[in-house]
C-alpha cells in the first residue's frame, strides 16, 4: 500500500514545463516574459541565460504569482538583433522538466517550440512554419496524454466496463467528443474550471469506476454498465477542462491558439487510441497465448482503478480544502 | 472484453517486416549513428550489380515455384550476412568483382532458360553467389554509424529486392508474361558480363 | 573491451521507469533476439508462447538487477550476438524443440542481455529498480504481442512471412557478430 501510495504520488505529479516569450518590439529590442514554476514552494533550478550581446535596457522586474515565478526583461541586442544567436537554459539539463519557447519577430515571423533537458538552448534561427506549430503541439499533446497517467486510468476503467467492440468505438468517442469541446471553451477562455476541485473532479471521475468495474465482474448491472458512453461523455466535460489546463500552463500563443489547439487535441487522440489499441492489443494476445490469470491478477487492474481513483481524490480534496499542501 | 471482439488476423503477420523497419528508424532518433540504417537501406540498391543479382533471385524463384520461391528468400539472408562476416573477421575471399559478375551472369542465364535444376542445387547455386555479395558490400559500413542497424537497413533492402523479384516474377503465369521473364534473364547476363569485361580490365 | 552495443540508456526526462520501458525499443541489439525468441515461441504454440512471455522478463529482471548490484567482468561479449543469430535461424528453419529448451533460451537470453544492462546501469550510475522494471514490462509487452502474432499464424503465406522475419534477424545478427569481432 505505501508502494502505491509512492508510485501514485509520482504518477500524478505533473510535470509543468517552464515558459519563454521572446518579442521584437522595436528592431533589435526585445521583451522577454521568463516563467518558471514553482512546486511545493521549490523554484524550478532553471535559469535563462541570453546571450553576451543582449543588454537589459532596464532593471529585470520578478513577480511572484502562486504556482510560478515571472520575470520580465527588456534586452537590446545590437543591430543585428538576437538571430544566430543562443538562448541558453543552464540547469534545465539537471531537471525532467521542459521549457516552451515563443518566439515574434518584427518582420511577422513567430513560432513556438519546445526545449528538453537534452539540448538545453535554442537557437534564433530560420523559423519553422506553422505546420512546426502544430506538429510542436501534436507532440506536446501525446506527452501529456502518455504521461497523465490520471487520464489513462479513466480510459482503462472504460475499457474494463465495455462489453463489446460497438459500445467501446460509441464510449471512446462520447469521451473524445466531449472532452474537446471543453478544451475548445476553455482554451479560447469562454469558461474555466478552478484547477483544484477540478483535479478532484477528475479523481472522482476514475473512483467512481472502481465500484462499477466490481459490478460489472460479478454480471451485475447498473446504467454506467449499460450506458457507458453517457458516463465518458459526461466525465470527459471535465478532463477536456484538465487538458485544457495543460495546455495553457504551457504557455499559449494568442495568434496560432486555433492552430495550437488543434494540433493539441490531434495528440491527445492520438496518444489515446493508440493507448486503447495496444490494450486490445495485449488482451487479445493473452487470449491467443491462452494465459489463464490467477483470480488476483486478472483483478488487478480494476483494482488499481480503484484504489488509485480513491488515492488521488482523498488526496485531492485534501490539497482543495488547504488540509495538506499542493 | 469477451471474446467477441476480434481483430482481424490475416493481414498482420505481414506486416513484421514493417516492425522491424520502424523498430530501426525509431533507433534512427538517436542521431548520428543511426544515420548508419539509412545508409545500410541505401548501400544494397547503389550498385546495380547487386540488384540486378537480387531481383534475378526473385525471378527464377518465382519461375521454380514453391517450395524455392520461399525457400530463396528465407536462406538467402543468412548465407549472405554468413560472407559478409567472413569479409569482417579478415577471411579474404579471391575475384570478389569477378564472382558477383558470374553470379549476375549465371543468375540470368538461369531465368533466361528457365533452368530447374534439383532444389538443392539451386540453392546451393544461389547460396554461393550470396557468400560473394555478403562479402562485398556488407562490410562497406560509413565512419560512426551503428553496424548492426546499418546490418539491419542491408539485410531489408536485399529483402524487398527479392519480394520485387517474386512480384514481377507472378506474371510467370502467363504465356507473354513467360517470354518477358526470359528476356528479362537475357538482359541480367548481358549486363553481367559486361560487369565481367569492367572487373577484368 | 566493452562491446558496441552498451550504449543505449535512454532519457526520456520522465523518470526511471519511462527510461526502461524505452530502452527496449532503441536498441536493436536487445530488440532483434527479444523478437525472435517471441516469433518462435508463438510459431510452437500458445504453451511455449506462455513459457516465454513469463520466463524471458523474469529473467531479465533477475539478470538486469544481478549485473548492477554485482557489475562482474564482462566476459564473451559475443554470445549475445551468437543466442540473436540462434533464435533467428530457429524462426527461419520452424522446427520443433522441447518446451524445456525454450524455456532455458528464454531465461539464457534474459540473464544475459539483462546483465548487460545492469553493467551498463552501474557506470551510468542510474537507478535500478525503475529501469530494471521498465524493460522488464517492455520485454513482457513485446514477448505477448509477437508470440501471440506468430501463434495466431495460420495462412501457410503468412507463416513464411514469419519465418522470413526470423531469417532477416539472424543475417542482421550475423553482421553485428561479425562487426564485433572485427572491432574486438
Amino acid at each position: 500500500m505505501c508502494l502505491t501510495a509512492l508510485a501514485a504520488r509520482a504518477l500524478a505529479h505533473e510535470a509543468r514545463p517552464a515558459y519563454l516569450e521572446v518579442k521584437e518590439t522595436a528592431p533589435g529590442r526585445y521583451d522577454v516574459l521568463w516563467r518558471t514554476p514553482v512546486l511545493s514552494g521549490m523554484r524550478l533550478p532553471v535559469l535563462l541565460q541570453m546571450p553576451a550581446s543582449a543588454k537589459n535596457v532596464k532593471e529585470p522586474t520578478v513577480q511572484q504569482l502562486t504556482d510560478s515565478l515571472l520575470e520580465r526583461r527588456s534586452v537590446d541586442a545590437g543591430p543585428n538583433g538576437l538571430a544566430g544567436q543562443r538562448i541558453e537554459f543552464p540547469g534545465l539539463q539537471l531537471t525532467i522538466t521542459d521549457v516552451l519557447v515563443r518566439v515574434e519577430l518584427r518582420d511577422g515571423r513567430k513560432w513556438t517550440t519546445i526545449v528538453r533537458p537534452s539540448q538545453p538552448w535554442i537557437e534564433i534561427a530560420a523559423p519553422p512554419g506553422r505546420l512546426a506549430v502544430v506538429g510542436t503541439y501534436v507532440v506536446h499533446g501525446i506527452r501529456h496524454i502518455a504521461f497523465g497517467a490520471d487520464h489513462l486510468l479513466f480510459v482503462l476503467g472504460l475499457l474494463l466496463i465495455v462489453k463489446d467492440r460497438w459500445t467501446l468505438v460509441k464510449t471512446i468517442t462520447a469521451f473524445t467528443v466531449a472532452h474537446s469541446i471543453t478544451l475548445a471553451i476553455a482554451t479560447f477562455g469562454w469558461a474555466e474550471a478552478p484547477i483544484l476541485p477540478l483535479n478532484a473532479a477528475i479523481a472522482l471521475s476514475i473512483f467512481f469506476l472502481g465500484p462499477e468495474i466490481v459490478r460489472s465482474w460479478r454480471g451485475e448491472t447498473s446504467f454506467t454498465i449499460e450506458h457507458p458512453w453517457v458516463v465518458a461523455f459526461a466525465f470527459g466535460l471535465i478532463h477536456g477542462f484538465g487538458f485544457a489546463s495543460a495546455l495553457t500552463s504551457a504557455g499559449l500563443p494568442k495568434a496560432d491558439l486555433p492552430l495550437a489547439l488543434l494540433g493539441f487535441n490531434v495528440g491527445v487522440e492520438i496518444g489515446q487510441v493508440a493507448f486503447v489499441l495496444f490494450v486490445l492489443l495485449l488482451e487479445r494476445s493473452f487470449r491467443i497465448l491462452e494465459v489463464r490469470w490467477p483470480r488476483w491478477a486478472a483483478a488487478l487492474p480494476g483494482y488499481a482503478v480503484g484504489t488509485l481513483g480513491a488515492f488521488w481524490f482523498i488526496q485531492r480534496t485534501a490539497i482543495l480544502f488547504g488540509w495538506i499542501p499542493a | 472484453m469477451d471474446p467477441g471482439m476480434k481483430a482481424p488476423r490475416r493481414a498482420w503477420p505481414a506486416s513484421l517486416p514493417l516492425f522491424l523497419w520502424s523498430a530501426a528508424a525509431l533507433a534512427h532518433t538517436r542521431g548520428g549513428e543511426g544515420a548508419g540504417f539509412v545508409a545500410g537501406l541505401a548501400h544494397p540498391i547503389s550498385g546495380l550489380d547487386h540488384v540486378l543479382a537480387m531481383i534475378a533471385v526473385g525471378l527464377w524463384g518465382a519461375q521454380l515455384g514453391p517450395p524455392a520461391v520461399w525457400l530463396l528468400p528465407v536462406t538467402f539472408p543468412m548465407v549472405m550476412a554468413f560472407g559478409g562476416t567472413l569479409g569482417l573477421v579478415g577471411v579474404k575471399i579471391p575475384g570478389i568483382e569477378v564472382g558477383i559478375a558470374l553470379s549476375a551472369i549465371g543468375l540470368g542465364a538461369a531465368v533466361l532458360f528457365e533452368a530447374r535444376p534439383k532444389l538443392g542445387i539451386a540453392a546451393v547455386l544461389v547460396g554461393f553467389f550470396a557468400i560473394f555479395h555478403g562479402h562485398a558490400h556488407g562490410t562497406e559500413l560509413p565512419a560512426g554509424a551503428n553496424g548492426l542497424l546499418y546490418s539491419i537497413g542491408f539485410v531489408i533492402a536485399t529483402g524487398l529486392l527479392h519480394a520485387t523479384g517474386i512480384g514481377i516474377g507472378l506474371v510467370h503465369r502467363w504465356p507473354a508474361g513467360r517470354t518477358a521473364l526470359r528476356c528479362a534473364g537475357a538482359a541480367v547476363a548481358l549486363a553481367g558480363m559486361a560487369f565481367l569485361w569492367k572487373a577484368l580490365t | 573491451m566493452l562491446p558496441p552495443f552498451l550504449l543505449h540508456l535512454m532519457n526520456t526526462g520522465l523518470g526511471p521507469f519511462y527510461d526502461g520501458l524505452a530502452h527496449l525499443f532503441v536498441t536493436p541489439e536487445d530488440l532483434l533476439p527479444v523478437l525472435a525468441l517471441s516469433l518462435y515461441s508463438g510459431l510452437r504454440g500458445p504453451r511455449f508462447g506462455r513459457a516465454a512471455l513469463f520466463a524471458l522478463p523474469a529473467a531479465w529482471l533477475l539478470g538486469t538487477i544481478a549485473g548492477r548490484l554485482f557489475h562482474p567482468h564482462p566476459a564473451w561479449p559475443i554470445l549475445s550476438a551468437v543466442l540473436t543469430i540462434l533464435l533467428g535461424a530457429l524462426v527461419a528453419a520452424d522446427r520443433p524443440l522441447p518446451l524445456p529448451a525454450v524455456a532455458s533460451l528464454a531465461a539464457a537470453l534474459g540473464l544475459w542481455n539483462g546483465a548487460w544492462n545492469g553493467i551498463e546501469l552501474a557506470r551510468a550510475r542510474a537507478g535500478l529498480f525503475g529501469n530494471a522494471v521498465g524493460i522488464a514490462c517492455a520485454a513482457f509487452a513485446v514477448v505477448a504481442i509477437f508470440a501471440a502474432l506468430a501463434a495466431s499464424v495460420r495462412a501457410q503465406g503468412a507463416r513464411i512471412a514469419v519465418r522470413v522475419a526470423g531469417s532477416w534477424i539472424a543475417a542482421a545478427a550475423l553482421f553485428m557478430l561479425g562487426w564485433s569481432l572485427r572491432r574486438g
